[in-house]
């Protein structure tokens, strides 16, 4: 068989067009038709079992379990707000699979936060931002006796300084500072606020509704959450990986993202020692394996004095007293 | 043709465990069990699969034959 001959074709025509076998054969690709295939709605699901366990339990179980799932509500609305940088900046590298697979993260991130914001409503009833932010537990009520860790509002500060980075990378600057940022940018909303930080926070949920048998919704909804996170904590490794293969300094970032926040992950912050009763050693060990499984999955190597600092019960966060 | 199994090691703190499955299903299937059953957690199958290592099958035919249980190796 004589190969085709594509030499007296334009190629700006031929630039009109992305797939190639290569892309639609790779990982990102198959990340992208598995969310496909893996839909599901919101509306599907029935609150009035939610509903009813809302109105059984006591106040504490109640200040407890808002405390997390309010801190969801506006986590998931964030990191929906805050992922446009990555798409503009996938574009800007020419990455057309990375730009399909992260149309159904964005629109993954908007159902969450659907998912929460319907929560809240039918079963607490609470929806408008004033009703919803009298249930948020404050920051800076959360310190280290210590002294030597700060607690930082990463969703609410990481997110939108590296995303801004990004986006300033990506107007005219070199390949190599855009992949440098999009390191950064991914290592803060996949790796660490995603990959890590919150990993607790779902277990937290899951134990205490199997724990108090109750709320079946809610669980639900973090099971099928949690079924998308693993495609976009993964889809962001895996990017860092590909990068950091490319030029091994960019391993660097992600060491400087982990260690600017390093204080949100050395003790369990407010939220996560909300909801009464449950073993939190667990928790911090868990955060450990999450935080080896990241690197591993990016090919770099962890820090050790992070996991040593997470792992000593001397670190310990106090939660409820004013900051300085 | 030598037919490659898949390797997943435990990275929870203290934990040796390992595991080598004949194809990626059965070596999602083996981990998430292992975090279940040793440490009350759970393990998304994207951070399994993207973790797993190739390495020789014990009887080459065997990786790519019909899903069998993980061995536990650790």
């Amino acid at each position: 068989m004589t190969a085709t001959d594509y030499s007296q074709l334009d190629p700006n025509v031929v630039r009109k067009f992305h797939f190639t076998r290569e892309m639609v054969e790779g990982p990102v690709y198959r990340k992208y038709e598995k969310a496909i295939r893996k839909v599901w709605s919101v509306e599907d699901l029935d609150f009035t079992q939610d509903a009813k366990d809302w109105n059984r339990i006591d106040d504490e179980q109640r200040r407890g379990l808002l405390g997390v799932t309010v801190r969801f509500l506006a986590g998931e609305q964030n990191v929906t707000d805050e992922l446009v940088p990555m798409l503009v900046a996938s574009h800007a590298l020419n990455r057309f699979d990375w730009i399909v697979y992260l149309s159904t993260f964005l629109m993954e991130e908007a159902k969450h936060a659907e998912f929460f914001m319907r929560w809240h409503d039918r079963v607490v009833g609470v929806l408008e931002p004033e009703e919803v932010a009298q249930h948020f537990l404050v920051r800076g009520k959360t310190i280290d006796p210590s002294g030597r860790f700060e607690v930082r509002d990463v969703l609410h500060e990481a997110l939108p300084y590296y995303g801004e980075r990004l986006l300033d990378a990506t107007m005219g600057s070199t390949e190599a500072e855009i992949e440098r940022a999009f390191v950064a940018f991914s290592a803060a909303y996949n790796a660490f606020v995603e990959g890590v930080l919150t990993m607790p926070s779902y277990e937290i949920v899951l134990d205490t509704t199997d724990r108090w048998n109750a709320f079946p919704t809610l669980r639900q909804g973090f099971k099928l959450i949690l079924m998308d996170e693993g495609r976009h904590i993964t889809f962001g490794t895996y990017a860092c990986k590909l990068l950091i293969e490319k030029d091994a300094s960019y391993e660097e970032e992600i060491h400087r993202v982990f260690d600017a926040y390093r204080g949100n992950l050395v003790g369990l912050v407010e939220y996560q020692k909300a909801v009464p009763g449950l073993d939190l050693d667990k928790y911090q060990t868990m955060k450990v394996r999450h935080y080896r499984n990241r690197c591993r999955e990016m090919g770099i190597t962890p820090d050790e004095t992070l996991i040593e600092q997470i792992l000593d019960p001397s670190i310990d966060f106090v939660v409820g007293v004013e900051a300085g | 043709m030598t037919a490659l199994a898949k390797r997943w090691t435990c990275v929870e703190p203290g934990c040796e465990y390992e595991l080598v499955a004949p194809d990626v299903a059965s070596a999602i299937e083996g981990a998430q069990r292992h975090i279940a059953e040793a440490h009350s957690s759970f393990e998304l199958e994207e951070m399994i699969e993207d973790v797993l290592e190739d390495v020789q099958s014990a009887s080459g035919d065997e990786a790519s034959g019909p899903a069998r249980s993980p061995q536990a190796l650790g």
